[in-house]
């Protein structure tokens, strides 16, 4: 059914601009205005929409530059999967354990499964940057970060 | 307060002791991220806005400029080392700076680069200096109707700023645009797209979507290519002297260049990448044995890279003077402005000349500052190359954390730079590019609001906008802005083919 690629994606952006325009058209009036707040996003969704069927219809075809940026392959998938986890999971405890060791940790694991191997500088860096990083900010910049389980 | 003792306010501020610290944090800052092949200006200067909370504004915003043309100075040196530009704006460096350091002339190429970029960078400001003022003595007379076209003829840019396909280019500033809408509408205080959630009653932080977009999608590309090897065969500095009949030669192409330069950057979606193509092109017409080109040609690498930085330095005209990025990163820079409170544009230079001079007058301390750590320093900064990407990657997503966690105290915010993060990396896959996204997201609130202000004026009448003609004439220019790159995109393929 479909071509090439920018064929797929225009039917992705056709359908957020859809969701868009629906949202837009949600937006209730107000009295005491020349312009309502709904007059930019209609525009916009609109304007998606025609952009989206010009990406359809357009005879771009991709470069083999492209194409090789797009070709990763499953077990790479894996790998930036497996660091947005760690990101993910890094902000689920920030807070509840504190910005130090989340910090330090997230730096030795994310390394060393990253395939740096020199474990003692790997401990190093990571507990160096997050004690600095928390006094520069906490201190010099009196802007607070996450304490956490630890009492300074 | 007159325009003199504003220049005398502004040199005052850059030459004092915390002027002159700040100017070297930030071009040394720049200069070692611009180095890092992947990560350029724009997350640069994202990764430093933290940093610079609590800072007095003026000592923050010249950091900040340094940082600026520090990471299009440093981008440079990998761009000859390694022949992998840190920045887009030093692909055309490689041309002839990489093949010089493959014939065992690295040390010279850098002291070309230096020299090039020093002076590119120092006329320019002169210029700046010139210009800025002029132009913010005009633009405090425009109304909504003539801001407003302002603002359309920097979205312009956005023609520009594609990697080929405009439609694409076009499609990224229209998502940009849409994601600023979220959040309570200031003139009605209607809400639009907050699903009820509290936590986008404010809109998104520009900070979560530059960090997500630039930063963290880099993180990605870096993951892809941790192996990569080219550092290891980095090429010995060696020597940087030059002779004599090196600097003769280099003469030409940076004097026409640091003009050129300066009024590309200048221009709404020009900057330094195009300025520096453009500078080879045109410098390899003009010469005598155009076949040197490409083997590491003395006026080849002097060019571009006089041009990146005369561009760089001409791209705050428009940024202090009217408050309108022309790029990607003096949108990013916009932002840090804003962050701290600042509002760029005509009223700047009255209200605070010592921002206004200081940033200007510190740029003169910048550039000899840059020369410095670019001339005898290279050979240890260019160590920077050697951290393992592993380290580096866990270094860039932590710096983006703290740097949304500071402004909000919040964990949606870093929920929204992850899920910024994955869209910017899927906008690499796809070719969409990232710059007219962030150009949007910042000029979209600005023109929203200049649009309805106008149209409350005129009751409803879109006829405001050809009937002022301050308008008139800058939608005009805005149209031919938008159809010259077009014809410019022809002249850069040209370019690519030849080399």
């Amino acid at each position: 059914m479909f071509k090439n690629i920018n064929q797929r994606v225009s039917v992705v952006l056709l359908i957020i601009a859809c969701v868009y325009l629906f949202l837009s058209y949600q937006i209730p009036p107000y009295a005491y205005t020349e312009v309502e707040a709904d007059v930019v996003p209609k525009t916009l969704g609109w304007l998606l929409v025609l952009l989206s069927v010009f990406l359809f219809f357009s005879k771009d075809t991709e470069t083999n530059e492209q194409k090789a940026r797009r070709s990763i392959s499953g077990s790479e998938i894996g790998v930036l999967i497996a660091v947005f986890g760690f990101i993910l999971v890094y902000i689920l405890f920030l807070e509840k354990v504190g910005f130090m060791i989340m910090t330090a940790l997230f730096i030795f694991f994310c390394s060393w499964f990253l395939g740096y191997k020199k474990y003692f500088t790997n401990m190093t860096v990571s507990i160096v940057f997050s004690i600095s990083m928390y006094f520069m900010f906490v201190k010099l910049l009196r802007i607070s970060l996450p304490q956490g389980i630890l009492p300074f | 307060m007159g325009s003199i003792d504003g220049i005398v306010t502004g040199f005052q501020t850059a030459f004092s002791m915390e002027g002159i610290l700040f100017v070297m944090i930030g071009v040394l800052v720049g200069t070692f991220i611009g180095m890092l092949p992947g990560l350029g200006p724009i997350s640069a200067i994202a990764v430093m806005i933290p940093v610079t909370f609590g800072m007095d504004p003026t000592s923050a915003l010249i950091m900040m400029a340094g940082v600026y043309y520090g990471a299009v100075f440093g981008g440079s040196t990998s761009s000859i080392l390694l022949n992998a530009p840190g920045i887009s704006g030093t692909v055309a460096t490689a041309f002839d700076g990489y093949p010089m350091a493959q014939q065992g002339k690295a040390g010279k190429a850098l002291a070309i680069a230096a020299i090039a970029s020093f002076t590119g960078g120092t006329v320019s400001v002169i210029m700046l200096m010139l210009l800025a003022p002029a132009l913010s003595s005009i633009a405090v007379s425009f109304g909504p109707p003539a801001y407003f076209a302002l603002m359309v003829l920097g979205l312009t840019a956005i023609s520009s700023l594609s990697e080929g396909s405009t439609i694409k280019a076009l499609i990224s500033a229209v998502v940009g645009f849409m994601v600023v809408t979220i959040g309570i509408d200031a003139q009605t205080g209607t809400q639009r797209f907050t699903f009820g959630n509290p936590n986008l009653l404010e809109g998104l932080d520009f900070l979560v979507i530059a960090l997500g977009l630039f930063a963290l999608a880099e993180v990605c590309t870096l993951v892809l290519n941790r192996k990569d090897t080219s550092v290891k065969n980095a090429h010995k500095i060696g020597s940087i002297k030059l002779s004599k009949k090196d600097l003769h030669e280099m003469k030409g192409p940076i004097t026409r260049q640091s003009l050129l330069g300066f009024i590309l950057g200048v221009l709404p979606g020009a900057g330094a990448t195009i300025a520096s193509f453009i500078a080879y092109i045109s410098e390899k017409r003009l010469s005598k044995n155009p076949e040197e080109f490409g083997k590491g040609s003395i006026k080849g690498l002097a060019a571009p890279e006089t041009a990146n930085n005369a561009a760089t330095s001409g791209a705050f005209v428009p940024l202090l003077s009217l408050g309108i990025p022309g790029s990607g990163t003096t949108a990013v820079l916009l932002g840090a402005f804003l962050v701290l409170g600042v509002q760029p544009g005509p009223l700047l230079m009255t209200d605070r000349p010592e921002i206004f001079w200081g940033i200007i007058a510190s740029m003169y301390i910048g550039n000899i500052f840059l020369l410095i750590l670019n001339l005898p320093l290279i050979p240890y900064i260019a160590k920077i190359l050697k951290i393992p990407r592993p380290l580096l990657i866990s270094l860039v997503i932590m710096f983006s954390m703290i740097g949304v966690y500071a402004i909000s105290f919040n964990t949606f915010d870093l929920y929204m730079l992850l899920l910024f993060g994955v869209i910017g990396f899927l906008m690499r896959l796809f070719s969409f590019p990232a710059p007219p996204f962030i150009l949007a997201f910042i000029l979209g609130g600005m023109l929203e609001q200049s649009f309805r202000q106008s149209l409350t004026i005129s009751n409803g009448s879109l006829s405001i906008f050809i009937t002022n003609p301050i308008s008139l004439m800058l939608l005009l220019l805005a149209l031919l802005s938008f159809i010259i790159p077009l014809l410019r995109q022809l002249w850069l393929r040209k370019a690519r083919k030849t080399n």
